[in-house]
């Protein structure tokens, strides 16, 4: 038994962050954000360059060919420094077609994902909203029925969404997105594709996590009000140790679920409806006690801090709310011999 | 990363389930805080020792099987799901014996460690007083040292085990001019002295396990100090780190839990109300949440991190996650779960009761949900301290 990343996988973490405090400064996060901007290349060309584009894709397309563990211990620093690029979509699909895809486009399209040349989106049933649709050059749809289709962007039209100022790029994506042949057998590959995007996503909300919780300790230490730091009280003590613990207690179990994809483990399903949980339920109290221990200047403009806040209870729900994967794993517990369609029934 | 046991953890998992089956009496023994109780769960604990399960990770040198953290850890998850008896002797494996490892003299070490992994002693621990609650450092049990004894003079509260243990492990204060953490002693006391008198107290469900002890003129032999006269707080933190750490928040019971709880939703045929789903299905991620978590902890404690802090983190949530699920239960069973006797035919409804009011105790003990978070905003998140507090 041995839970944790190993040296290599920390050693890439770190790298990541140091390339992300350079590379994606607040500005650059504050720059991206909002109903006009667009998807930053250069930016993306940089993360390339640095080998994040290449994690899931295999060597023989000129990938790193790791799996997803090395991913989300890189996703995390995405989240932390809010990385305005669909890394983690692209980096899952990358993971699906590897395993699943068979033809010379599909090894064509992992060689330029790692090349930097290829963004690609998730879409997974009932998913009202796709974040950066308008920069994607290749959507992977999951129908209904459980089958995966790789379509391209001149086969689907994508309109984006007014959001709110500091808001991530959403956008709807309409057209006949279960035309193109099938890729891989159905479940498995809409499978693998859904759980990790659940894993993949409740890192970067740990990541987020990281920021809300480092910042605001920064604030109630320096913050003084009746003539000591706010941080001396125990109300707000309290509060940033329950962050804490949910921010600690749910990083294991996103590192397990990761590992758990990988290996194909007949628990992956449950393993990352809990890590979706966990990181949600760790951001869910973290962007509360964020804001709560900021009081008023956390409601500024002027503050960053809003990015990472209002960012944060998107991505919260994003690939599925802490309803749906509750329902999800209930339904596994209390009635483990029904099928899905059996209980929609 | 490796979820899996390795070989060597796998052949002692399959011989601990082999000896917990055909070990593990069939029903359960009488509750441990009566006549009858106590005796049995003795004769229980020597059995586990006779069998090389007791102080698994206590190094050999003190009759442990020095075998690290993880086999103690995997025995407590066979033995959970086994469903053991209650483990009377915790204190002693767990507490006492690690923290007479860790200060006491080679003669001390032979004198007590020995009939603490056998259980021929049981130990409570006198550590709370009316005074000294949350606020340990407010101890007022003296003792006065008069030739080779120390005079002990006061009175502990909310002694579990008082009535039966053969021995205490307290905190005293030697020096009377000092305040707060200065001026301690840990004393090593017989229970059997003159002069000490036990008075059980009976808890707000009814069922007997703590009591007051009350201290008047009690001569004990000064050699019975533990890491020297004035080390007293040095000697008590270790020991209560050792408590947060201790295996009653073992992963496995809170799995074992929300299992029962399934069940219970079963036998009370809410299994298609999606609200009970719903909640059933939060404290099954929330079980396991807890149990990853832990088997992190475990993985850097053995590649030798210091992990003080990390033990509240752990008390904190695995408290609090045994007071939801019980909260869940009772909810789901309604106003039947007043009566002792609601649903006979589950495991899961029976002594829901009493189980519901230990999982409420459990935020209390050790160290309260309140103190646990003032540690962690302190020493891991690095506040800075109120003028008037401190985490000790």
């Amino acid at each position: 038994m041995d839970l944790r990343l190993s040296e290599e996988q920390r050693q890439l973490a770190r790298g990541a962050r140091e390339f992300l405090a350079d590379a994606c400064p607040p500005a650059t996060v504050h720059d991206a954000a909002g109903p006009n901007s667009l998807l930053d290349r250069v930016l993306w060309k940089q993360c390339a360059a640095v080998g994040f584009l290449a994690i899931t894709v295999p060597e023989a397309q000129g990938g790193l060919g790791l799996g997803l563990l090395d991913l989300v211990a890189v996703v995390e620093e995405a989240g932390r420094a809010l990385l305005p690029l669909p890394l983690l979509e692209t980096a899952v699909v990358a993971d699906v077609l590897a395993r699943y895809g068979r033809t010379g486009v599909h090894r064509e399209w992992l060689s330029r994902i790692a090349d930097g040349d290829l963004v690609a989106v998730v879409v997974l049933p009932g998913q009202r909203l796709v974040c950066d649709a308008d920069g994607a050059h290749l959507f992977l749809c999951l129908d209904d029925a459980g089958g995966l289709h790789a379509v391209p962007r001149d086969e689907v039209r994508v309109r984006r969404c007014v959001t709110s100022y500091g808001g991530r790029r959403l956008s709807t994506v309409a057209g006949a997105l279960d035309a193109t042949t099938e890729l891989g057998p159905a479940p498995h590959a809409g499978r693998r594709l859904v759980n990790a995007t659940a894993v993949a996503n409740a890192a970067l909300l740990l990541g987020i996590c990281d920021h809300l919780l480092e910042a605001t300790v920064e604030h109630v230490t320096v913050r003084h009000q009746f003539g000591r730091p706010v941080g001396s009280f125990q109300a707000v003590k309290h509060r940033l140790a329950d962050a804490h613990v949910a921010l600690e207690t749910a990083r294991p179990s996103v590192w397990a679920a990761a590992h758990q994809i990988d290996r194909e483990d007949a628990d992956a399903d449950a393993a990352s409806a809990i890590a979706a949980i966990a990181a949600a339920h760790a951001h869910q109290v973290t962007n509360e006690q964020a804001l709560q221990c900021h009081g008023g200047m956390g409601f500024a403009h002027d503050n960053p801090l809003h990015l990472w806040l209002t960012q944060g209870k998107d991505v919260e729900r994003a690939y599925g709310s802490v309803r749906q994967h509750r329902a999800r794993l209930g339904r596994a517990l209390l009635h483990p011999n029904r099928t899905d369609e059996e209980y929609a029934r | 990363m490796d979820l899996t046991p390795d070989p060597v953890q796998a052949a002692f998992i399959d011989a601990a389930r082999h000896w917990l089956a055909d070990n593990v009496p069939a029903e359960p023994l009488p509750p441990p805080y009566t006549a009858a109780g106590i005796g049995s769960h003795r004769a229980w604990e020597r059995r586990l020792h006779e069998a090389g399960y007791a102080g698994m990770a206590w190094p050999r040198d003190y009759g442990g099987a020095g075998c690290g953290p993880d086999l103690d850890w995997l025995f407590t998850t066979e033995y959970v799901r086994a469903r053991g008896p209650e483990r009377i002797n915790r204190l002693g494996l767990g507490l006492v014996g690690p923290t007479i490892i860790a200060f006491g003299e080679p003669w001390q070490q032979q004198r007590w460690l020995a009939r603490i992994l056998d259980c021929s002693e049981l130990w409570c621990q006198g550590f709370s007083e009316p005074e000294a609650g949350s606020d340990l450092a407010a101890i007022r049990t003296r003792a006065t040292r008069d030739g080779d004894d120390y005079v002990v003079n006061g009175q502990k509260i909310w002694t579990s085990l008082a009535t039966h243990a053969d021995w205490m492990a307290a905190i005293v204060r030697t020096d009377p001019g000092s305040r707060r953490q200065r001026g301690l002693t840990f004393l090593l006391i017989p229970m059997h002295l003159p002069g000490i008198e036990v008075r059980p107290m009976r808890q707000l469900h009814g069922e007997p396990g703590f009591a007051e002890v009350f201290f008047t003129d009690v001569r004990v032999p000064a050699q019975n100090v533990l890491g020297g006269e004035g080390a007293g707080w040095a000697v008590a933190t270790t020991m209560l780190r050792f408590e947060r750490a201790a295996s009653v928040g073992h992963p496995a019971r809170f799995l074992r839990d929300v299992g029962d709880l399934v069940e219970l939703v079963r036998s009370v045929g809410l299994d298609d109300d999606p609200v009970v789903a719903d909640a059933v299905a939060a404290r099954y991620a929330e079980a396991h949440i807890f149990a990853r978590y832990m088997e992190h902890v475990l993985t850097r404690r053995r590649e030798g991190e210091s992990l003080d802090a990390s033990a509240s983190v752990a008390k904190l949530y695995w408290s609090e996650l045994e007071a939801r699920i019980y909260e869940t239960a009772l909810d789901v069973v309604g106003p039947l779960a007043e009566t002792a006797d609601a649903l006979p035919g589950s495991r899961a409804g029976r002594d829901l009761q009493r189980r519901y009011w230990h999982a409420r105790a459990s935020r209390i003990y050790a160290g309260t949900s309140e103190v646990q978070r003032n540690i962690i905003a302190e020493r891991i998140l690095g506040l800075p301290r109120e003028a008037q507090w401190t985490s000790g």
